[in-house]
Order: C-alpha cells, then structure tokens, then sequence
C-alpha cells in the first residue's frame, strides 16, 4: 500500500443500463481507507453491478469509478493490479491442487508469495493439496479470499461471500474478514444478511433500484429508524435462533 | 512472458492430469490404429490399374471401356489422369500398373505401341493385366482396321513392358498417417472445445477478466499446450505404426521429424481454431459435444483417413477433398510413407492454408469470453 489516497473509493454518479432498465441509477458514494463497507440490498437491486464497475469488469454508462486515485475507465488494468476480487460465482481450475492454483494468480499479478502461507491465512494450509472440486462450501468462499489476497490488494472486494454457508462456516469468514481488516486493508463487502452487515460493516448503503436510499453506520441507521417512532414487532431477546444452532451443534467448522 | 510460462506450465499440469483428455488424445487413436492395422483389408479385388490415353480416339476410348469390363464382371479398375500423378500412384499407392495408349493407337498402316509399367512386386496382377490387355487389343486392331481374320496383321499394335519397384505400403501404411491426422483433429477440436465451454460455464474465465493479464493471456498458455500435445500425440503414432505395424516412415530421411511437427502445427492450428469458434458459438457441454460432432464425425469418413477416397463415388470425392481433414491426412501421407518433404507439398498447404484463415476469422467473430 504505497500511495495512501484516502478516500480509497470515489463513485460519482454511475449509470449503467442494461436495455431499458437501469441497473444502476445515479450512485455515489465514498470509502474511507481501512474501513469495511457493506452494500444491502435486495437481489437485482444493482450490488454487483456497481461493484464489478468499481473491478473494471464492466464499463458503466456515466459517472466516474476512482480506486487509489485511478480512474477505473482510464486504467483498468492497473486498478486491477490493485485490488482482490471474490466474484458471487468463483471458480477455479480442476486438476490444480489449492497451492498450485494460488501460485498461479500469484504469478498472473507478478507477485512473489508463499503459497502456502496464502493458505494459511484462510485456515487452508492443511488442504494444500486438496483439489478445488473436493473443497466444501466455505473452503471454497475462503480459497478465493486467499486467491485474492495474492497481490496485497489495497482494496478488497467481497460479493456475498457468505450465501449459501452454513452458521459455523459464515462465522469463520467473519472472523477471516476482521482479520484482513485489522491488517489495514479495505473491504467493500455486498450482502443480504443483515445480521453480517451489523457484525462487519463500519458502514453500509442500502441499496434498491439501483439507487443508494440509505448511507450510515449501522448503529446510526438504526438509531434514525427508531427515533421515528418505531417499535419492533417482537420484543428484542438476549439470543438469536443463530446463536441457539450454534450453541447446539458447536462452533467447529464440519468441512 | 513470465506469465504467459507460469499459464502454459500449469496448463500442461492440467492436461496431463486429466486422464480422460489423454485418453481419447492418446489410446485411442492409438488402439484404432493397432487394431485395424492387425485386420487384413486387403482381399483380392481386380487391380487398380491408371490409363494415360494420348491418342483420345473413338477407338482407344473404346479400349479404356473394355479394359474396364462389364457392370456384372470388372476385369480391372480402371483410373485415367495425367503421366505424373499415375506413377506416382504406382509408385507409392494402390496401383499396380499404368497404361500409355500413344497418339497413333488404331490409325491403319502405323505401328501403335502400349507402354504398361508394372510394380515388380506384384506379377500376379501383372498377369492379369497383360492377358486381359492383349486380347483386347487383338480385337481392337482387328475392328478397326476391318481386316478377316485370316489376313490379320500381328504386329501393328505392340504392348512393351517395363517394371519398377513400388514403395506403396498397403493399407497399414494408409492406415498410420490417416489415424495421425485424425487425431490431431479430435484433440483441437475436443480438447479446445470441453475446456473452454467447461471454464465458461463454470466461471473461470470471468475470474480470470478480474486479473490485470485478462483471459486472452490464458487462451494463449491452453493454445500452446494443445500445441505440444498435438506434436507428442503425432510422433507416438508414426513410430508406434513403425514399430508395431511395420510401416516404414519417411525413408530415412532426418528432416521427417521436423517435417511432421511443421504440420502437426498447421493441422492443430486449423482445428483449435473450429474449437475456438465452437465454443464461442456453444453455451454449455451439452451444445457443444453434438456440435463437435457434426463437423469431425463426416470427416472420419470422406476424408481418406481409414480408406483411399477413390473407394467412393465419384460426385463425393469431389466435394470430399477440399474437407480440412483430406488436405490434412494427404499431406500426412505423403510426408510419412510417400518421401516428400514439406516445401514440397502444394495443394495441401495451399488447402490447410486457406481453411486456417478461414476458420481464425470466424473464431474471432464467434468467441466470447461469458
């Protein structure tokens, strides 16, 4: 993280289209460097659209993509070569085993790491011969957190990460995306569990209709929801259902 | 460039860690060529013999028709064409004769002599072809100089003979070059074709449009392993078809190899090239196997791989030798049992040539990297 340029992400105004409906409808917004900042939003409200704007792996109608002071458009592959990306949809290589394929996006950015220390940061370094196809749910979601974390990034992006990872697994991520945060790096993390966004996000942005309708902390969104008179339909426990599942079937992760 | 190793390096891991690719790239063909190569094609059939008629008269015309027989009994199968190519499938091919009728055949009072060569090693077709040959032209030269019988003149048609010794290998030897330039058109074809739509549908190839190099580094590094695996699948086979069934290669000469890798290249490059394109145009496995098919599985059987062209009729062989298979596995044949080098290739090259750019431009216009 050479060049400190805070705030890290500038988006101003995008637009994209996608035949008459507008993905993205006028989106801006800021991200301060070394924070976790989330994207809520229903499906189809335009999360990954923006974010694969901010990626450079689409071009937006208008409005500006700046990461690190580069604008997206202008340099794509530089931006590129800056930040890690977690897709909604990852997949790898078969016939590689998990170090061989992070070897290999290691040396796609140039990078000179280890790959098994790569893989320890994830908790997969016992797995590292493992093939990608023999993982479960949550290696996979951790192996393409290692996959990009290969070239340092400055900016990490994570598109629902957790979906489809049950209760031990989802907690794991957690514990692996505050430990990447408290190494100084950024993450912009889209999700629908809004008990991930109030665990993780310093901030978030509700998202709908590819528009921005909200744009706090989560304490703050919550204090302005109830200082508008509302009351929650049911009365607030100690513990949740979550915490229930989790107390009866162990923290321990069952890959 | 340390990227464009680092992506061949692991693509060739990949490859040759997939045991099912190396299977139909490999034994396969490998087992085609051994088995059929064991079994005896070659029953007796009245010979192939080529006709050369210079005098292209109503009654040399008339000699190359019986010659040829009836439709209920053939006495030889008869092909005409110029000089060259005649005894250089004489030499090298099926023939086992050639026949010159000379531009005084049948004109009264001029001495019109038949020159037939023979390959040596087959006199039991030489004499078949003499015996049918010379009553044939006894009754010819009777009809047209309309003499009796009893005041025939022997000596005004002559056949002289003379022998060579052919270096045609029969069917194994078609069998090896044909089974080589099939398989360089199954592993561009399907190899190209199952990664590619697989890493598609699966989203590789969109996770890779994340990195700074892009997907086209990644084509680059698949491309040159099919390379490579083209040019070790091609040597295996020729020396195998040597080894196993006898088949000599290429005469001795050195420059076969690199001869053989040149157009091991120009094979696999045309057929990537129609994988590329398939699987820009297909969106999943399921699409793109039928389709796949349809363009190799004619081939396999117009194309000369397994047997000579001419076994067919006429009106398909010529549609069926401008296929990019036929260019392919004539140019195989010719470099590895017929002794010619590369440079001396001209209506393959010019063939593959054409169907490589061809097939390059709509690769480029049907590829998508989603």
């Amino acid at each position: 993280m050479t060049n400190a340029i805070d705030p890290v992400i500038v988006a101003k105004d995008l637009r994209k289209k996608y035949g008459d409906i507008a993905a993205v409808n006028g989106i801006s917004f800021e991200v301060r460097r070394g924070e976790v900042f989330g994207m809520l939003g229903p499906n189809g409200a335009g999360k990954t659209t923006t974010v694969e704007i901010l990626e450079g792996m689409r071009d937006a109608d208008s409005g500006e993509a700046i990461i690190n002071g580069i604008n997206v458009k202008d340099d794509p592959t530089a931006v590129k070569a800056m930040i890690g990306v977690q897709l909604q949809q990852n997949a790898f290589f078969d016939n590689l085993n998990l170090s061989e394929i992070v070897d290999l996006y290691a040396k796609l950015y140039l990078a000179k790491v280890d790959p098994v220390e790569v893989l320890s940061r994830v908790g997969l370094d016992n797995r590292k011969n493992a093939k990608y196809a023999e993982l479960s749910g949550g290696q996979k979601q951790r192996l393409s957190v290692a996959v990009a974390l290969v070239n340092d990034p400055v900016v990490l992006f994570l598109d629902e990460p957790t979906t489809g990872l049950d209760p031990q697994a989802r907690r794991q991520l957690w514990e692996l995306v505050r430990k990447i945060q408290a190494g100084g790096s950024t993450i912009v993390l889209t999700t629908h569990y809004m008990e991930e966004a109030e665990e993780l996000c310093d901030r978030i942005a509700v998202v709908e209709n590819g528009e921005i309708i909200a744009l706090d902390t989560p304490d703050a969104l919550i204090d302005q929801l109830l200082s508008t008179g509302f009351k929650p339909e049911k009365r607030v426990r100690e513990a949740t259902l979550d915490d229930v599942f989790l107390n009866l079937t162990g923290r321990d992760l069952r890959d | 460039m340390k990227i464009y190793l680092a992506l061949t390096v692991a693509s060739l891991k990949m490859y040759f860690r997939n045991k099912q690719a190396l299977f139909w790239a490999l034994f396969f063909p490998l087992l085609i060529m051994i088995i059929f190569g064991m079994m005896n094609f070659e029953k007796y059939a009245s010979p192939n013999v080529g006709i050369y008629d210079a005098a292209n008269n109503d009654a040399s015309k008339a000699l190359i028709l019986a010659l040829g027989g009836t439709s209920d009994e053939e006495l030889l199968s008869v092909t005409t064409g110029t000089l060259d190519e005649l005894h250089h499938e004489l030499e090298f091919g099926s023939s086992r004769a050639v026949i010159e009728i000379p531009s005084n055949y049948v004109i009264p009072g001029e001495f019109a002599e038949i020159k037939v060569t023979y390959d040596e090693r087959f006199q039991q077709e030489r004499a078949v072809v003499s015996t049918i040959l010379g009553q044939l032209t006894d009754a010819a030269f009777k009809e047209a100089a309309q003499v009796p019988d009893e005041y025939r003149v022997e000596n005004s048609i002559g056949v002289s003979e003379t022998f060579i010794t052919g270096q045609g290998q029969g069917f194994q030897a078609w069998l090896v070059p044909g089974v080589a330039a099939m398989a360089i058109m199954q592993t561009g074809l399907f190899t190209v074709v199952f990664t590619l739509v697989r890493f598609k549908s699966q989203g590789v190839l969109r996770r890779l449009k994340a990195t700074p190099i892009g997907a086209a580094h990644f084509l680059a590094g698949q491309l040159t392993t099919k390379a490579i695996v083209v040019v070790v699948q091609t040597y295996v086979l020729v020396i195998v078809g040597a080894i196993v069934l006898g088949v000599s290669v290429g005469g001795g000469r050195i420059g076969l190899w690199f001869d053989l890798t040149i157009l091991a290249l120009l094979g696999g490059a045309l057929f990537i090239a129609i994988g590329l394109a398939v699987s820009g145009w297909a969106k999943n496995e399921e699409t793109a196997a039928p389709i796949a098919n349809i363009i190799t599985m004619p081939m396999l059987f117009l194309s000369g791989v397994f047997f000579p062209l001419s076994v067919m009729p006429d009106w398909l062989t010529r549609w069926s030798q401008y296929l990019p298979l036929t260019y392919l596995a004539d140019g195989m044949r010719a470099i590895t049992v017929e002794g010619a080098s590369i440079i001396t290739l001209g209506d393959e090259l010019i063939g593959l040539g054409v169907w490589i750019v061809i097939s390059f431009i709509v690769a480029t216009r049907l590829f998508k990297w989603e």
